[in-house]
């Protein structure tokens, strides 16, 4: 017995005991900014250095259109609370309508977004959206809110998705977060939308568990690790990551429905964004795609891959 | 057209196919095109995680095995890390040190990998097969009932007891495998029935 060899494992912690919370909510006077940041860290010797820089300042943007911002109106109490009775999440996206408060935050964002340095062609979408009637804005709403952008506006989108993105994370973090259930695979708790990415959290307490990204609201959710966050299969599920890239973001790849979501592996890299890094690691998506799998996470700033 | 049916495969149709994604239409095609020939020599490494449970002990805690290489499409896999499965109620992530040593049990070079036999007198052990392994098992333990069952006591009372051999089950069997056990082990006469997860 005595020639088998030195221990070959790392030590794994033992005994943290995993108790996640259900959800964290977004806290839009940080997300905002801290993708901003991330974005900005991510651009530094990038291949995309223009486009990250770009989505960074559209994420600061984002961040100090919140000044100023009055108070959102959640749903009716009644509302919310038929929601929670049928399992349903309490900001239905499809019931959404703008409010003054929404309107001037918007239009804060769009003034914002104009200092940003940009190509001739998003600058010429963000003079349309500027110059859209409220009939055109709504409409926009809607494709974004429907996650259904028609691929000769795409550009356009982009600055109604922030906006929205905005508008929901600050609705987000004033809901209940004790009244809040799963309401379906693939389905914020909060707003309904599908994730962007998922992440193999390092917090206290919560160890090495799995939370999906609300790609609209920013809201977190528990959600059991090795399971498609489509489908919910659990078999047939592996992951893919660049040979030689980064270990700390792979592609949970699903047999059963053919697509995939990124997952980032947050407690070896803290520094992981669910939003931003999906931006940064499009490679990936390139060369997953080419093994013939769908993209599934949701991402306005990445949208036709 | 939504977005789902508007899906550019821009890597076979730079150009045309720009305007089909969000940095194209943004004015950052450029950059996308010397991204995506940048990353094709590039290739995909696989990894898997697996459910499992720990092998050690009844209280069964349920651990995430890592490996390296696709069984499934024929490559050859490795085990490179075991975890505490934290999505698991048992152990929430937590492992004993033994649990937390497992990765150097499954690679142990003094692991028993396939049934070795040491026959009476002989000072070592050799390799037999499973088949081998079985009917020996089955041929011993016949010819041991056989010889030494009681079916009745002194008294004269029916208590079908075999004493001679004992039976010690396995921690991590299922249900289904355990019911099994119990009903073969019971039903053979076999008194001295313990189960691994007790060690």
């Amino acid at each position: 017995m005595s020639k088998a060899g030195p221990p070959r494992h790392d030590p794994v912690p033992i005994g943290e005991v995993a108790e996640p919370p259900f959800v964290r909510l977004p806290d839009p006077s940080r997300i905002f900014a801290e993708r901003a940041e991330r974005f900005a860290a991510l651009a530094s010797n990038h291949p995309l250095a223009s486009y990250l820089l770009f989505l960074a300042a559209l994420c600061e943007a984002q961040h100090k259109a919140q000044d100023g911002a009055l108070e959102p109106e959640l749903p009716p109490a009644d509302a919310i609370a038929r929601a929670r009775e049928f399992n349903m999440p309490p900001l239905d996206r499809n019931r959404f309508t703008a409010s003054a408060e929404f309107d001037a935050t918007f239009g804060r964002l769009l003034g914002l977004a104009e200092a940003i340095e940009k190509p001739a062609a998003a600058a010429e979408a963000l003079a349309r959206v500027a110059g859209a009637d409220a009939a055109q804005r709504d409409a926009m709403i809607r494709n974004v809110l429907a996650d259904s952008i028609p691929v000769e506006h795409l550009a356009d989108h982009v600055y109604a998705a922030a906006a929205m993105q905005l508008h929901f994370a600050r609705l987000a973090t004033r809901l209940d977060d004790k009244r809040l259930v799963p309401v379906g695979d693939g389905a914020c708790p909060a707003c309904g939308a599908p994730p962007v990415s998922s992440m193999v959290v390092g917090w206290p307490r919560a160890h090495g568990t799995r939370f999906c990204a609300c790609s609209l609201c920013g809201t977190l959710w528990n959600y059991v690790r090795i399971k498609c966050t489509i489908c919910a299969s659990t078999a047939g599920i592996s992951y893919q990551e660049i040979d030689g890239g980064p270990e700390a973001v792979k592609a949970e790849i699903c047999d059963s429905c053919k697509s995939y979501v990124k997952i980032l592996y947050q407690l070896k890299d803290p520094a992981l964004e669910p939003v931003a890094d999906d931006v940064a690691s499009l490679g990936l998506d390139l060369l997953v795609r080419e093994a013939g799998y769908r993209r599934g996470g949701v991402n306005p700033f990445l949208l036709g891959y | 057209m939504n977005m789902e049916l508007s899906r550019r495969q821009f890597l076979t149709g730079a150009g045309a196919g720009l305007a089909g994604t969000t940095l194209g239409a943004l004015g950052f095609g450029d950059a996308e095109v010397a991204y995506a020939a940048a990353i094709r020599p590039f290739k995909l490494a696989g990894t898997t995680e697996t459910r499992n449970t720990c092998t050690y002990c009844s209280v069964a805690c349920g651990i995430i095995m890592y490996s390296k290489g696709n069984l499934s499409k024929g490559e050859k896999a490795e085990i490179i890390h075991i975890e505490g499965d934290a999505d698991h109620p048992t152990n929430r992530g937590t492992l004993c040190p033994k649990g937390a040593a497992l990765l150097d049990f499954v690679h142990s070079e003094t692991r028993l990998k396939y049934p070795m036999l040491r026959k009476p007198g002989s000072d070592k052990f050799e390799r037999i097969s499973w088949d081998q392994a079985l009917d020996r098992i089955a041929r011993l333990m016949k010819d041991d009932r056989d010889e030494n069952f009681i079916q009745k006591n002194n008294d004269g009372v029916t208590v079908n007891r075999w004493l001679t051999t004992g039976f010690l089950a396995a921690s991590a069997s299922t249900n289904e495998t355990a019911w099994a056990t119990y009903k073969v082990v019971r039903s053979a006469g076999i008194l001295a029935f313990d189960n691994q997860a007790r060690v």
